[in-house]
This record gives C-alpha cells, sequence and structure tokens, in this order.
C-alpha cells in the first residue's frame, strides 16, 4: 500500500494516449472529409446557385466549365435524385419482401436441421461484392428482361431493383431476423393458448411486435441501395432523365459521380462534389431514421423482455435463439390482444387462419427464393468463369490491346490489402479498446467518438473514393496511386473494425473485469491478460471481414488507384487496378467476357474464403467465452 | 484472540450521485475474525465492502468522503490501488474465473505483481488451491480449462486466486448466494479454516450462515449501520428494534 509506482504510471497512460489518440482520429476523418466535399463543392453551389443545382432537371455537363468563365452547360441533379429514390424503391420492394419473409420463415418456420447452415449460407452471401452483382445483372438479368421490354433493353429500374433487391436480402434478413428471434417467447405462449394456429401467432402476434426492428432493417437497405454504386452504374442505362417506365434508362447520383469524375473539368468536379454532399445528407437522414428506430426498439425491449437485443450483435443472437421457448414471467402481464379467435364467431375464425397460413407459405417460397437467386450468383460466376481460370490469365504478362491477365491486379490487390490493414486495423482496433475498456460509459467524449465512428460507416463507399480524390491523390499531391487507394480504403474500413472488435470486448463479461482488478491488476494488465485473449477469435474475425472488404469494394479505389487495366505496379506510388475494379473495366468493355468470367471466378472465392475463415473464428469465441471443449459451463 | 483493529472507518458518506448510499459509517473490523454484513436489498453492505478495496472506483458517478484505514494507514486519493488490492482481497457473489485454465487462473495474481518463475508459481498454486480445499478435486485437471468446474468449484478456485496473492484480508460478496447447500457447506467450513490467517468481511443474505460463521455482525439499514456487535449478541439480543425485527424475519 505504498504510494503509486510512477513507472506503473506513465506506462497506463502511455497507453491510454495510445489508444485515445486513435479515437481521436476517427474524428479527424469524419471532419476531413465533410470539411473537404464542402471545400470542393461549395464554390460549385456558389456558381450554379444552390436551388438550382438540387431543382433543376437538366444535367448537360461540359468539361470546360471553370469557375472564372460563363457556364455553359446546365448543373441540375433532381434527375438524379428522383433516380437514386427510385432505385432505392424497387430495391425495398424486392429486397425488403424477400428479407423479410426468409427472416420469418428462418426464425419461426424452419426445420431446426437446416436451419444453422441456411443462416450460415445466407451471411456468408451478404459478403458478394457488388460488382459481382452487377456484373450477373448484365449478363443474366439484363438479357432476360429484355425480352420483355419494348425496345429489346432490359437495362432499368426493373433490372436494378431485382439486382439490388437480391443484394441486401441477406441484410434484411439478419436483422429481421434478430429481432423476431428477440421477441419474448410469452408472446407466441399467449397467442397459442387463446387457440391461435402457429402461423397465426407469428404473424398476428410475434411479427408486430418486432414491426420496429424489421422496419429498422428496411431503413438500412433503403440506405444501401441509394448509396450503392457499381451494381447501379452496370444495370441503369445512366442517361440523366427521370425514368418513365420499369424498363427506361436513369441516373443515381452515385453513378453520376462514377461516370463523369474521370474526365471532370473545374466547374463540374466541383458539381460532382456537390453531388456527394447531397448524397452523403440523404445517407446522414436515412441513419438517423435507422437510429431512432432501434433506439425505440431496444427501450421497448428492455420494458418487455428485461434484456437488451442489438441487431448487430452477431455473437449474441444465438444466445437469444436459446432463451426462444424459455416461459417467461411477463405472461399475464402483457396479453397478447387475440380477441378474434374467440370461439362465437367460427366463420371469421377460420378465414384469418387460412389469411395467416398463405403467410407460411409465401414465407416458405421467399426464403427458397432468396437462397435460390443467391446461390444463383455465385454458381453463376464459378460454373462460367472456373474453366477460364488458366495460368495464362493468373500470371501472364500485362500486353496492351492483347489478351488481358490479372496478374498486375492480383498485385495490387495484395498491396492494398497489407497496406490498407497495417494502416486501418491499429486503428480501428485501438479505438474500439478505448471505448469498450477506457471510458465512462455515455460520457460525452465516447459518444462522439460513437457517433463520428457511425457516420463514417455510413457514408457511401463513392464519397470516400470521391473524398480520397480530392484530398489525397489533389491536395496530398499523390496522385492516382495504390497509396492514396489504400489511405482512403483505410478510412472506410476503420469503422467496420471498431465495430466489429468492440462487439467482442464487449461480448467479455464485466465481472471478469472486476475479478481481475480486485487481484490488484491494473487496466492494461486487465485489457492484456482478461479481455483480450477471449475476444481474440472476434477481433481475428473483425479483421478478416475487413480483409474481404478491402478486396470487394471498388467505388473507393476506382478514382485513387486507377480504373483501367494497368501494368504490373513497381510500388505505391505507382498505379494499380484492384481485382474488382479489373472485373468492372472487362464487364463494361465486354470484348474479353471469358476473361470477365474468370476474374470474378476468382474474387468470389477469394472473398467468401475470407468470410468463411471470419465466421468460423467469430464461433470459437462465443465457444471460447461458454467454456471451451465442449464442457458446460455453469451448470446452474 | 488478538483484538488488534485492521479496518477502520471515520465519518464514510458515499454518493451515488445524488442518492446517498452509506450515511457516517463508523466501525472497527478486528483483525482474524469473521464480520459479517447483514440486511435487506439495497441497504448499502456490498457497497461498504467495496469501499475497502476501492472497487467503487470503477462505479461512474461514485463518490465518498470520510476517512477508511487499512492497518492504520489512509487508502484515500494516492494510494497504489493496485498494491491495496493485493492486499485486501475479494471474492464476487457470482464466481468469475477467468476463460482460461485452471492454473492460469491460480497465477494470474502473482503473475500479475511480478512472479515470473515457473517453480515458485507452482509452489503458489499448490498452496493456494489447498488453502481452499480444491486441491485434491482439480489437481488431474490443472490444464483444462476452468469454466469447466462446478459451480461450487470455481467459486473455490475464485477464493485459490484470491488467496495466490497473499492477501491480510478477504473480503466475500455473497459468495454462497448461488451455490447449492453442499457447496455451500464446504465453503462456509473454509471460512473457519480461513479466518485462523486471513481476517474475513462477508455479506451475506442468509442470517442462518453469518449466526454460524461469524465472530462479528453488522446489521445495515438504508446506508446507516444500525447495530453493530458479538454475533451472539446481535442474534441473542438485539438492542436495535429494526434489526430485531429483520432477525426474526418480520420484515426484509
Amino acid at each position: 500500500m505504498s504510494k503509486r509506482p510512477w513507472k506503473n504510471v506513465i506506462k497506463e497512460g502511455f497507453f491510454k494516449a495510445v489508444f485515445g489518440t486513435a479515437a481521436v482520429f476517427s474524428i479527424l476523418a469524419v471532419v476531413l472529409i465533410i470539411v473537404f466535399l464542402i471545400y470542393r463543392g461549395s464554390p460549385a453551389l456558389q456558381k450554379i446557385g444552390f436551388f438550382d443545382f438540387v431543382f433543376n432537371a437538366e444535367w448537360m455537363s461540359d468539361s470546360r466549365d471553370t469557375y472564372a468563365s460563363e457556364v455553359s452547360g446546365s448543373y441540375g441533379i433532381l434527375t438524379m435524385i428522383a433516380g437514386s429514390l427510385y432505385a432505392a424503391a424497387g430495391t425495398v420492394t424486392v429486397g425488403g419482401t424477400l428479407g423479410f419473409f426468409t427472416a420469418v420463415f428462418l426464425a419461426k418456420f424452419c426445420p431446426k436441421r437446416i436451419k444453422k447452415p441456411l443462416n450460415q449460407i445466407i451471411n456468408l452471401l451478404a459478403g458478394i461484392p457488388s460488382v459481382i452483382y452487377g456484373f450477373f445483372g448484365m449478363r443474366v438479368v439484363v438479357p432476360l428482361l429484355g425480352v420483355f421490354s419494348a425496345n429489346g433493353d432490359g437495362s432499368g429500374i426493373l433490372a436494378v431493383g431485382i439486382v439490388l433487391g437480391i443484394m441486401i436480402t441477406p441484410t434484411v434478413a439478419a436483422l429481421s431476423g434478430a429481432s423476431i428471434e428477440a421477441v419474448d417467447a410469452s408472446y407466441y405462449e399467449g397467442a397459442a393458448a387463446l387457440g391461435a394456429s402457429r402461423e397465426q401467432a407469428v404473424f398476428k402476434t410475434v411479427v408486430p411486435a418486432a414491426k420496429s426492428g424489421i422496419f429498422a432493417s428496411v431503413v438500412l437497405g433503403v440506405g444501401r441501395a441509394i448509396g450503392e454504386t457499381m451494381a447501379v452504374v452496370m444495370l441503369a442505362g445512366n442517361n440523366a432523365v427521370f425514368p418513365s417506365g420499369l424498363f427506361s434508362s436513369f441516373r443515381t447520383m452515385t453513378a453520376n459521380i462514377v461516370l463523369e469524375m474521370s474526365y471532370a473539368g473545374e466547374l463540374q468536379a466541383g458539381a460532382l462534389a456537390a453531388t456527394g454532399l447531397v448524397l452523403t445528407f440523404f445517407i446522414l437522414v436515412i441513419n438517423l431514421c435507422f437510429n431512432a428506430l432501434k433506439g425505440g426498439k431496444m427501450a421497448k425491449k428492455r420494458t418487455a423482455a428485461g434484456r437488451k437485443a442489438n441487431p448487430f450483435g452477431r455473437y449474441f443472437n444465438r444466445a437469444c435463439q436459446k432463451t426462444r421457448f424459455s416461459a417467461s414471467p411477463l405472461y399475464g402481464q402483457n396479453p397478447p390482444k387475440e380477441e378474434n379467435y374467440v370461439n362465437n364467431k367460427p366463420a371469421k375464425h377460420s378465414n384469418a387462419a387460412a389469411i395467416a397460413a398463405v403467410g407460411k407459405y409465401v414465407s416458405y417460397a421467399a426464403a427458397a427464393a432468396a437462397v435460390f437467386a443467391l446461390l444463383a450468383v455465385v454458381l453463376f460466376v464459378l460454373i462460367n468463369g472456373l474453366p477460364h481460370v488458366t495460368g495464362e490469365l493468373l500470371f501472364g504478362a500485362f500486353n496492351y490491346g492483347g489478351a488481358p491477365s490479372i496478374a498486375a491486379s492480383l498485385l495490387a490487390t495484395a498491396m492494398l490489402i497489407f497496406l490498407t490493414s497495417l494502416i486501418a486495423f491499429p486503428i480501428g482496433v485501438f479505438t474500439a479498446i478505448f471505448l469498450a475498456e477506457y471510458t465512462v460509459k455515455g460520457g460525452k467524449f465516447v459518444r462522439l467518438i460513437r457517433l463520428t465512428v457511425e457516420t463514417l460507416g455510413g457514408i457511401p463507399s463513392i464519397v470516400y473514393g470521391l473524398f480520397g480524390m480530392i484530398f489525397f491523390c489533389g491536395i496530398l499531391n499523390m496522385g492516382t496511386s495504390i497509396i492514396a487507394g489504400c489511405l482512403t480504403v483505410s478510412l472506410m474500413i476503420i469503422p467496420t473494425t471498431v465495430r466489429g472488435t468492440e462487439e467482442a470486448l464487449l461480448a467479455v463479461p464485466d465481472s471478469l473485469r472486476e475479478g481481475s482488478y480486485a487481484l490488484g491488476g491494473g487496466r492494461l494488465t486487465t485489457v492484456r491478460r482478461v479481455v483480450l485473449p477471449p475476444a481474440l477469435p472476434g477481433i481475428l474475425a473483425a479483421v478478416i471481414l475487413g480483409i474481404g472488404r478491402m478486396a470487394a469494394e471498388s467505388a473507393p479505389v476506382l478514382f485513387t488507384m486507377g480504373a483501367s487495366l494497368k501494368p504490373t505496379p513497381t510500388g505505391y506510388r505507382s498505379s494499380g487496378t484492384t481485382l474488382a475494379v479489373a472485373l468492372y473495366a472487362l464487364a463494361r468493355e465486354g470484348a474479353y467476357v471469358d476473361e470477365a468470367y474468370a476474374t470474378a471466378c476468382v474474387l468470389v472465392v477469394g472473398v467468401l474464403t475470407l468470410n468463411i475463415i471470419s465466421a468460423a473464428l467469430g464461433a470459437r469465441l462465443q465457444k471460447k467465452l461458454s467454456g471451451g471443449g465442449g464442457i458446460k459451463a455453469q451448470s446452474k | 484472540m488478538s483484538q488488534e483493529i485492521c479496518i477502520r472507518t471515520e465519518n464514510l458518506n458515499l454518493f451515488y450521485g445524488a442518492f446517498q448510499a452509506l450515511k457516517n459509517i463508523n466501525m472497527d473490523i478486528c483483525g482474524r475474525e469473521i464480520t459479517a454484513f447483514i440486511g435487506p436489498s439495497g441497504c448499502g453492505k456490498t457497497t461498504l465492502l467495496r469501499c475497502f478495496n476501492r472497487m467503487n472506483d470503477l462505479v461512474e458517478g461514485c463518490r465518498s468522503d470520510g476517512k477508511i484505514y487499512i492497518k492504520g494507514r489512509d487508502i484515500g486519493a494516492d494510494t497504489d490501488v493496485n498494491a491495496l488490492r493485493r492486499e485486501v482481497g475479494m471474492v464476487f457473489q457470482k464466481s468469475n474465473v477467468f476463460p482460461m485454465s485452471v492454473y492460469d487462473n491460480v497465477a494470474y495474481g502473482p503473475r500479475t505483481h511480478g512472479t515470473k518463475k515457473g517453480r515458485l508459481l507452482d509452489g503458489i498454486v499448490l498452496e493456494s488451491l489447498k488453502k481452499a480445499g480444491l486441491w485434491d478435486e482439480v489437481k488431474d485437471r490443472l490444464n483444462k480449462s476452468a469454466l469447466g468446474l462446478s459451480g461450487g468449484q470455481q467459486q473455490r478456485l475464485c477464493i485459490a486466486r484470491a488467496l495466490a496473492v497473499e492477501p491480510e484480508i478477504l473480503l466475500m460478496d455473497e459468495p454462497t448466494s448461488v451455490l447449492d447447500p453442499i457447496s455451500t457447506g464446504k465453503i462456509e467450513e473454509l471460512c473457519g479454516e480461513l479466518k485462523k490467517r486471513y481476517t474475513i468481511v462477508i455479506v451475506t443474505h442468509n442470517m442462518q450462515q453469518a449466526a454460524r460463521i461469524s465472530d462479528k455482525t453488522a446489521f445495515f439499514l438504508l446506508g446507516e449501520m444500525l447495530e453493530y456487535g458479538a454475533t451472539k449478541d446481535v442474534f441473542s439480543d438485539p438492542k436495535n428494534e429494526k434489526c430485531e425485527r429483520y432477525i426474526t424475519g418480520r420484515f426484509g
């Protein structure tokens, strides 16, 4: 019980400073992104006029326009705002319906035996790169729809809606599923005890109780659809007009940025940055809605079931499932309204049961359709691509104009993953350690960091690309180079790393921390020896998922690293094309279809492998914390 | 029996935000005895226990005034809390064994405080497990995960883990409330054994337990200490009327 030993105090302080600095960096990144978008966008907005920019329906950009000269083009993005909203509506109609009914099926009607593998398959497919979906859409969906289209071209809102709908299905299904599973078993039991059929109990009692969580998942889907870039560019047709039918061409805000950024003149680039600002604004509003819905749901859950339900807590989902059939003390306090089924109205009774039964078959069909569609995407790529994955393609020398080889892209992707990992993971993991271990929960500073991390996570990837191009390539004078791409992608990976790591750390119960403190372990010792070891598989899972995203994303590296097939990079200062971008380039060119299939195949196999490893590690975290070696912990 | 004073509080007040959890506590706790804290839930007994090793530091919005002396030394702001917690061990209501092997659990404390040598650690682990009456049950599975032990074994492992850093005082916060009667019996027996070497302060909701094992008993209500004395006096002839009603089961 001496005075504090200075050596320890300094050591503790040093590490706290390291973790805190990482956290501050996240704030800095958000501020930088917003500031530089405004810096680039506001002169253009002034020149064009904010009102004209947002409410003018004509977009005729002219790359010769500068801030000084007369404006000869016209810059109005109303058609694209409409386009983004149309795309979102189409996506949610398809993906929301599929996702919701799939979730109901998985949570309530699925035979136990196939539930776990089915869940895993759907979660895995959430990681398929969007450029693959775009490619699938171009090769399969658009030609199929072309049969029904008057002008023979199948691209347009319907194609975008179907493909993006399939793309968001796993996300919607996972989040909706989590909130359906979190509904207290007493609701179902109460309905069943009043004579409701299984379908009636599910659709009239359980689903309504989970509705805010389901809405939240749909809102998230809207956000993803508005923020999605590559798949939309590949399928929308991209004319800047108001869409007039299911097959009419249209352009979204994200597509506008991708299509014109590479050759944009001064005013045009400013207008594109301003498009990014408007896009970010939309996304932030949607995120606010999502958080409000999620927050409302959590509060409700706490009073209804006395336990927190976290839709993001993939590690906690299983715990929720386990308690599904446990009897609840709250039964009786919250009797579900089921007066319709009382037997004095037999006609109505059978009618209602029949309607609910239809819902059951719809959910069976939706789940089958979702799994079929997702597997179709993967199988399509594998079957068409595998025969063309040749040594020549993988390792051949680069030659302009000749048959393409992806050797350079493989190297560029590896370089991107290597340096981005070195930058993003330490910052992300340290920020999470700071948030989870060093802060008073609910303090102002923490709330600020958490808010900025969430904001950073919500920004669409194309906006990162825009920022990277303005800031790293332009202001920091890096040019189109791999290092600029690494820095840009780092900013994008940090928020997901923080979220995944924090989840893993918070899964370690507080009682273990208390135990260590009570033995005289300091904070650093406690984190290092008690918290980190069991959380490690979870952190690794987040890291590997992050690596998968680095390989999968193309929008942020398109303008920062290189958009067309490039020769083998010679260093971080040279430009390079990642696999995903190479696929985009090959697919749009259309000259080397076989090579495009093969590239897609390599990309899908790589990303899915990383996701499988990540899921396995996540499962290990759970096992470790609940007693390794299959011995049941805490038998009481 | 020596009556050396081991823990002393002077005018101790403690607040959680605006709520006052402890009101002007003055008490002396004697060495090498078992002192039991009893009282209804929320009366402040656990809070007081957590003052003795400053675990309340970890609770947000918690502040206190007054003084606490452990073996005559003030444990105010500029104490090294880690050294303090080494001297004042704690066992929690719910066992919180670390998700590592039995051996590593016991060795955690000594390693934290700088004992690295394998043979030395082996000795400490053996001694601690023996003192906690667990050695015979776990000697063949020292390298297996501690999460595989039964609830009672886990709690005794927590005691062994606390003993491994050679504390002078052992704080026990309802150590048997989640255990079955047989495990509870083993831990009570162990307390009787341990008090020969350690000062034990135990919080309990189980009146029989307090009467069975403790030398002194303190009764708390709404943050105040209403009665404190030798256990047999408190239970046979309580001076405070509320204490009497609590002990006889008429409220609480």
